[in-house]
């Protein structure tokens, strides 16, 4: 448990939100890929990849995880080289 | 202009060999003479020199003549002249960076030597040494691979040392042994006059932190502790979100990246009807191709971070070195 962890009411970790999500939107139709990159101004984001523009997916999925951002990317299926 | 030529061609094949004993010239060959910067219209022998040195650091016999058989000459620094290093040749000792792949399958790229038991070892894919589970080990691997005009038994450089098994999600046809297995069951299950047919499903399959391979060199002066374009290694590092990288591969040679994301969950799609889980990978731009997978990818102080292996149009994955490392128990 990080330093914190005890208090609820502390935002948590973007890694901890990050896997406690990561099921859920790996399910989610087109979604290759979840991690944790940079955001605008830098700040850490949880960041989505899909294989193709998925409109009715995409409005599935909110823009914010906890307190965290979530950024939505086109990515294309990602395949063994 | 034809007639001028043919008789300049002469003037240079009587004095080309004479020229080129000289130590530093590397090349001659007939063009216009480049006069203070500007392109003449004079036809001139143009001697070509790893480095222009001013007459006072050359020796008589070293100095190029300003004319040649009533020709004048042209002095241009090009520098040593190397054969380009293609990324697909046949190389004995092979360094990192270049084709290779087993028998099996395509080609792939040789990542770079790992050290296991004071031995130095080919670290690669699995899906470039071990075909993606399917080899035995001990299978030979060949460089340059297949697609590239590797053959058996001219080519065969290594033996399959070890593999982490990939575990593949795959679809109902996607795994051979499950099919296999419902097979076996079918046939139970007729002798025994039931109509219940078993078919081969999906089941669960674990998370995969790496596509590794091992291979042991036939001969360790077959291979080379370095990387093509690259150069030395210099000890490992881990990866860190916006760390600047490069690579050298099979099919995109020398290219460079940062790192966008890290703690990476992905799927990825091996052939037509395979698919696993990877997690813990980190995620770059786009830096690679078919055929690259298995390039060292290293920081720009040429660490050993990690082992490419999967990516799409604009994306590459890459498995962190520390978990190829424990997973393989190899070292640098």
């Amino acid at each position: 448990m990080k330093d914190g962890g005890d208090y609820p009411m502390t935002t948590p970790s973007i890694q901890d939100v990050k896997k406690k999500h990561e099921v859920k939107l790996m399910s989610l139709p087109g979604v290759v890929s979840v991690g944790i990159g940079l955001g605008p101004g830098g700040r850490p984001a949880v960041i989505v990849g899909l294989d193709k523009s998925r409109p009715e997916v995409q409005a599935q999925i909110p823009s914010q995880l906890e307190g965290h951002p979530l950024i939505i990317q086109i990515l294309g299926p990602i395949k063994a080289q | 202009m034809e007639k001028e030529l043919s008789n300049l061609k002469g003037v240079l094949q009587e004095n080309r060999n004479r020229l080129l004993t000289r130590a530093n010239v590397v090349a001659t060959g007939l063009g216009f003479k480049v006069s203070a910067g500007k392109k003449t219209s004079t036809l001139s022998i143009i001697c070509s020199v790893v480095q222009k040195l001013p007459p006072s650091k050359l020796a008589a016999q070293e100095m190029i003549p300003s004319q040649v058989g009533g020709l004048p000459t042209d002095v241009v620094q090009t520098g040593v002249i190397r054969a380009f290093q293609s990324h697909t040749a046949c190389y004995r000792p092979a360094p990192g960076g270049v084709s290779i792949g087993h028998r099996d399958i395509t080609a792939g790229t040789l990542g770079c030597l790992v050290k296991k038991g004071g031995q130095f070892f080919i670290l690669s894919n699995n899906h470039v040494l071990a075909n993606g589970n399917a080899a035995q080990i001990g299978d030979p691997i060949l460089q340059p691979g297949v697609y590239d005009g590797g053959r058996f038994p001219d080519d065969h450089i290594a033996n399959l040392e070890a593999f982490v098994p990939i575990s593949f999600t795959g679809g109902p046809s996607g795994c051979s042994t499950a099919t296999g297995i419902a097979d076996f069951l079918n046939s139970i299950a007729r002798v025994m006059g039931s109509d219940a047919r078993l078919q081969a499903i999906t089941t669960q399959a674990e998370d995969n932190l790496v596509d590794a391979a091992i291979a042991r060199p036939l001969n360790p002066n077959d291979v080379k502790d370095e990387i093509l374009k690259i150069g030395i290694l210099q000890g490992t590092a881990a990866g860190e979100l916006g760390m600047a990288i490069k690579k050298s591969g099979r099919t995109t040679a020398l290219t460079t990246g940062e790192i966008q994301q890290v703690n990476v969950t992905s799927t990825v799609q091996y052939g037509e009807n395979q698919t696993a889980i990877f997690t813990d990978q980190m995620l770059a731009g786009a830096m690679s191709q078919g055929g690259d997978s298995g390039s060292a990818v290293l920081d720009s102080n040429n660490r050993l971070i990690g082992l490419l292996f999967a990516g799409s149009e604009n994306t590459t994955i890459i498995n962190r070195i520390e978990n190829v490392f424990s997973a393989l128990g190899v070292s640098r």
